[in-house]
């Protein structure tokens, strides 16, 4: 693994002895100095977690007066299903998004960054136009579009309401034009004379993004993928509105039934379950952005 | 220069089959490869997403209040829109401060980090984590919780403060100020964009800085002649993407105020405006008027982006 | 059934699928799998889905779809679904909402069922009234509460400050401000009440007004003057907390008012909200009225339906559903499950067989709600369409009057002009 060599060994340093010393210290304080304040809400959440129920709101201190566990025995098994159906639910979705958006978007993107063929503007305009509607407007005549799907699309007397089917399928069909113009920007900034010359072989469009495309863009695939699988975990609103049965519910979802503003609520499982929550999206994010430093190392990316 | 000599290679074998081919074998060796590409956005698009949205323009020239059938009420609700309504003024102005500084603010420090984490440093795929870390938590109830500790009177903000002796306000909920805490909160969270740029800065083929040492370059002159260009396309992405977010920014305004855009409206971002028209007060048809606004708008600063990019925005193409 | 903006206006849609939709429907009432949506948290669900077993169990055949969700998340979704055609069988309502629903048809009118599977016999009038919109019946209250000040005992005692007692006006805390505060760190005597439209509801109640009378404002412009001053004055007498921590409290959630903050001694809030209260703070808490306007002023509190049932009048099991409700309020086994979580029971023989068993917290909620005494005054009628609005529209006055962007005396009629537009758009 080559992950940290160094990139930019351009120039050589200033020649001061002193400053070779001092410049590594204060990089490392100010890049420390910054997480600190980067890492304070998770330290709170934590804090929080740990905390009795009645000191949450009262207490601003970062030590918690008592260790209590109440907050992650009563948020694993406080609801209807323990905690583990959420994950398991979230996984799922995630991760079969993750593979629908990255297939579906980056064929949608290939064509639109290398392939020529009339109306590519004009479907272009009005792919990033479908960015552009605030979601809270859609939300009802899509709502009756998921709930209306026949049978031989897989739809119940619901249609699609109440199954994972609204939150996966529009991924494999590419709906999310943000990973779409993200890959198009990647896809054009990789030099054309790689694909010109497949071309000259007699290579076909599916063999120049099968073999060229895909994997000299390991960068953009893997934060696409990172992208995908944050976004699609950290999501409520689509669960909340496709998703009644509790045992379907997404992690995030679940996260929002524990607190209810006018009632009895259970804020100190809220937040041990809500670090719980955020731990797995964490690891993920630390495993797979080695990919995404290594991408250029392995494909060997060279003009 | 576009793609055209590769599709002329698709149509290559379509071609050498036919002596000579007829009207569609030409269209479809010019268009075939692209469209196929497309099949699957093709069907997404037809089959998902044109028709709410064409539902919801249709909607817009409605009262439909959620509950009853909507009945057709002409340009009544934009007229509303321009003439009677102080709210949707406010809503602009608010969104309109919101993107003008948090997106600036928000990209600068993206792609700082991304330069400073993209060097050779012991234990930089821990900062990395770590910098993103506030863009994991999304829209959490903490945050709304976390925010009112560090930003209200008595706040971690203002016991810092005291230490030099300022007394400083409840940031959070005094109107003057409390919009400066969620463009904070929007900057804080940069962590996408800064990770699409140290993805941009990896694309960046190794040999042209190889190259540019070989000439003896300086760093700041490596960074403003081969950094910066390269990594145009992916500065362009980032600038029009969250701009767009900008102006439908929704949750943290919707967490930290409990969705009422106070205090004094001061921050009633356009999208929570439009929230509370479509959902507390029924009056969807007003909110899918408000929607299209929106649209247009945005349309506008993305259109105008394009245009000026072929001036600044380096491809390979 | 048919689908509010569903399949006729959709068809002009480009989709494909879209078409193919028209062949699917929702279909129920084969296998009575009754549904039900409501808010809370999930002690609530516990207790609902107790009493649905019950009635399962007396009912066989009959099974349950439920969904619930905490308040903010309940109403875009049940919105959702109501204009889906595809809202539950039984759902739960709010006072604020029950009037939009209800004139919009999106509830059914239960009177016909009223002795034939609904059993009122023994409901308490004033909450069959409550749950009446221009005369006919479109929800069965699930239990009545009233409007009370959660009290930091502690912080009284603390700070050498008799408790209030329910004979407390304004005035009288605004006189112990300064004794309170010389010991009370920063802590003051009350929240900032003047953008709670409860509270403002409860001094125009003590002055022989409403809040709403025959769907128009209830009140003139003088009286919004002199309850901005009232606030005024105490907020300069120290006896309210200031505008920048009011604020904080934007939507009256539990977590954020101001007893909880500690930022003072007693909140707005309503008397079944004790126990969500209590959970998240250690100091003793108890329960008041809210001050009165003036020495010897009643008849400001009335016992409110705390939230309702309301039937799908799309539901394919309309009769059963009926017959659900009547169960959930009546059964005195359902009773026993539910408790006092949605507030005091409306039947007074599940009320009398619940009261031994209470714990204290909800005996004191029960010993208020049945003793206001002169307090109580009768209850008012059925808030107009776009009341919610007006409601929003008074927090933004009052904090422009308490921030000093404007004054009382503006403020008071340029409330009025601004509610009246309101409701006259919405009529």
């Amino acid at each position: 693994m080559t992950t940290d060599a160094p990139r930019l060994t351009v120039v050589t340093a200033p020649a001061n002895p002193v400053w070779k010393i001092v410049r590594p210290i204060l990089s490392h304080g100010l890049l420390l100095l910054a997480s600190f304040l980067m890492l304070y809400p998770l330290l709170w959440m934590l804090a929080a977690s740990f905390r009795p129920e009645a000191e949450i709101f009262s207490n601003n201190s970062l030590i918690p007066s008592e260790i209590s566990l109440h907050g992650y025995i009563s948020g694993w098994t406080g609801l209807s299903r323990t905690f583990d159906v959420f994950f398991l639910n979230s996984f799922m979705v995630s991760i079969l998004c993750v593979i629908g958006n990255l297939a579906a978007c980056s064929l949608t993107a290939f064509a639109f960054a290398r392939l020529e063929f009339w109306g590519r503007k004009f479907w272009f305009a009005l792919m990033l136009g479908t960015l552009m509607l605030p979601y809270q407007v859609v939300l009802i005549p899509q709502y009756i579009l998921f709930l209306n799907m026949p049978p031989w699309l897989g739809g119940t007397a619901s249609g699609w309401v109440n199954s994972f089917l609204p939150l996966i399928v529009p991924k494999y069909l590419a709906v999310d034009a943000f990973f779409i113009f993200l890959m198009v920007q990647f896809f054009r900034g990789i030099p054309r004379e790689l694909d010109e010359a497949a071309q000259m072989d007699g290579c076909s469009p599916w063999r120049i993004y099968w073999r060229i495309m895909l994997p000299l863009s390991v960068p953009v695939l893997v934060t696409a993928g990172i992208f995908t699988f944050i976004f699609t975990w950290d999501d409520f609103f689509a669960p909340l509105i496709y998703l009644n049965d509790q045992k379907i519910y997404t992690a995030t979802l679940a996260l929002r039934t524990f607190v209810d503003s006018t009632a009895e609520s259970n804020w100190s499982g809220l937040f041990a379950m809500s670090v719980l929550t955020v731990l797995p999206i964490f690891v993920i994010f630390v495993f797979f952005q080695r990919l995404l430093i290594e991408g250029i190392a392995t494909t060997g990316m060279k003009r | 220069m576009t793609a055209r000599s590769l599709a002329d290679a698709t149509a290559a074998p379509a071609g050498g089959r036919a002596v000579t081919p007829s009207v569609w074998s030409r269209i479809w060796s010019a268009n075939g490869a692209g469209y196929l590409f497309l099949l699957p956005w093709f069907i997404g698009f037809f089959g998902l997403t044109v028709g709410p949205i064409v539902t919801s323009l249709y909607l817009s020239f409605t009262n439909f209040d959620l509950l009853t059938d909507p009945k057709w009420i002409g340009a009544a609700n934009y007229v509303r829109m321009f003439t009677a309504d102080p709210k949707f003024a406010q809503s602009m102005r608010v969104t309109f401060m919101f993107v003008i500084f948090s997106v600036p603010l928000k990209l600068a420090f993206a792609l700082a980090i991304a330069l400073l984490l993209n060097r050779g440093m012991r234990g930089l795929p821990i900062y990395r984590a770590i910098f993103y870390l506030p863009s994991l938590l999304g829209a959490s109830v903490a945050i709304a919780v976390l925010w009112r500790t560090l930003f209200a009177g008595d706040g971690v903000i203002n016991d810092f403060l005291a230490l030099f002796g300022i007394q400083g306000p409840s940031w959070i909920s005094n109107p003057r100020y409390s919009l400066w805490t969620l463009i904070l909160l929007a900057v804080w969270q940069f962590g996408s964009p800064m990770i699409i740029f140290l993805a941009g800065l990896r694309q960046i083929p190794q040999d042209m800085y190889e190259a540019a040492s070989l000439e003896g370059a300086s760093k700041w002159r490596v960074f403003w002649k081969i950094t910066l260009p390269l990594l145009t396309p992916v500065v362009f992405f980032n600038a029009i993407i969250q701009t767009i977010e900008g102006f439908k920014s929704f949750t943290p305004a919707f967490i930290i105020s409990g969705g009422t855009g106070n205090p004094i409206n001061s921050t009633l971002f356009y999208t929570l405006y439009l929230y509370q028209e479509a959902f507390a007060f029924f009056r969807m048809g007003y909110a899918s008027a408000l929607a299209w606004v929106l649209l247009i708008v945005v349309a506008l600063f993305t259109g105008f982006s394009f245009l000026t990019s072929r001036f600044w925005v380096h491809y390979d193409d | 059934m048919t689908f509010s903006i569903g399949r006729r206006q959709f068809l002009v849609g480009t989709s494909a699928l879209m078409a193919a939709s028209a062949f699917a429907g929702p279909a129920f009432a084969q296998d009575k799998r009754m549904r039900l949506a409501w808010w809370g948290g999930q002690a609530r669900a516990d207790r609902t889905d107790a009493v649905s077993k019950l009635y399962a169990e007396a009912h066989p055949g009959v099974t349950f779809d439920t969904w619930w969700n905490a308040f903010n998340d309940y109403w875009p979704k049940l919105g959702t679904e109501v204009a889906g055609g595809n809202a539950a069988d039984v759902y739960q309502m709010d006072y604020r909402y029950l009037v939009e629903y209800a004139q919009r048809g999106a509830i059914a009118p239960l009177d016909d069922y009223i002795g034939k599977g609904l059993d009122l016999s023994d409901f308490d009038q004033d909450q069959q009234d409550g749950g009446k919109v221009d005369g006919k019946l479109y929800a069965i209250s699930l239990g009545a509460n009233s409007v009370a000040m959660m009290v930091n005992t502690k912080a009284f005692d603390d700070a050498g400050v008799e408790r209030p007692t329910r004979d407390w006006t304004y005035e009288d805390y605004k006189s112990r401000a300064e004794a309170f505060n010389a010991k009370s760190n920063g802590m003051k005597l009350l929240a900032d009440g003047s953008a709670s439209e409860p509270a403002f509801e409860n001094f125009l109640r003590q002055r022989g007004k409403a809040l709403y009378t025959d769907g128009k404002l209830g009140w003139e412009a003088d009286d919004l003057v002199d309850w901005f001053k009232l606030w005024a004055d105490l907020r300069a007498a120290g006896a309210c907390v200031g505008p920048e921590d009011q604020a904080l409290d934007a939507t009256a959630a539990i977590d954020t008012t101001m007893i909880i903050l500690k930022k003072a001694a007693t909140s707005f809030a309503n008397s079944n909200q004790l126990i969500g209260f209590q959970a998240v703070i250690t100091d003793p808490l108890d329960m008041i009225n809210f001050p009165r306007a003036e020495a010897g002023s009643g008849g400001g509190h009335y016992r409110k339906p705390s939230q309702f049932w309301s039937v799908n009048p799309k539901s394919a099991m309309l009769a059963d559903a009926v017959d659900y409700v009547s169960f959930f309020v009546n059964d005195l086994g359902a009773g026993a499950a539910l408790g006092v979580e949605r507030g005091i029971p409306c039947s007074k023989k599940v009320r009398d067989a619940l009261a031994p068993t209470l714990d204290p917290q909800s005996q004191i909620a029960l010993n208020f709600v049945s003793n206001l005494g002169d307090l109580l005054g009768s209850l008012p009628p059925v808030p107009p369409t776009a009341a919610g609005e007006v409601s929003t529209q008074l927090t933004t006055k009052s904090q422009e009057v308490a921030f000093g962007a404007t004054t009382p005396e503006e403020a008071g009629p340029a409330f009025f002009q601004e509610a009246t537009d309101i409701l006259a758009r919405a009529s």
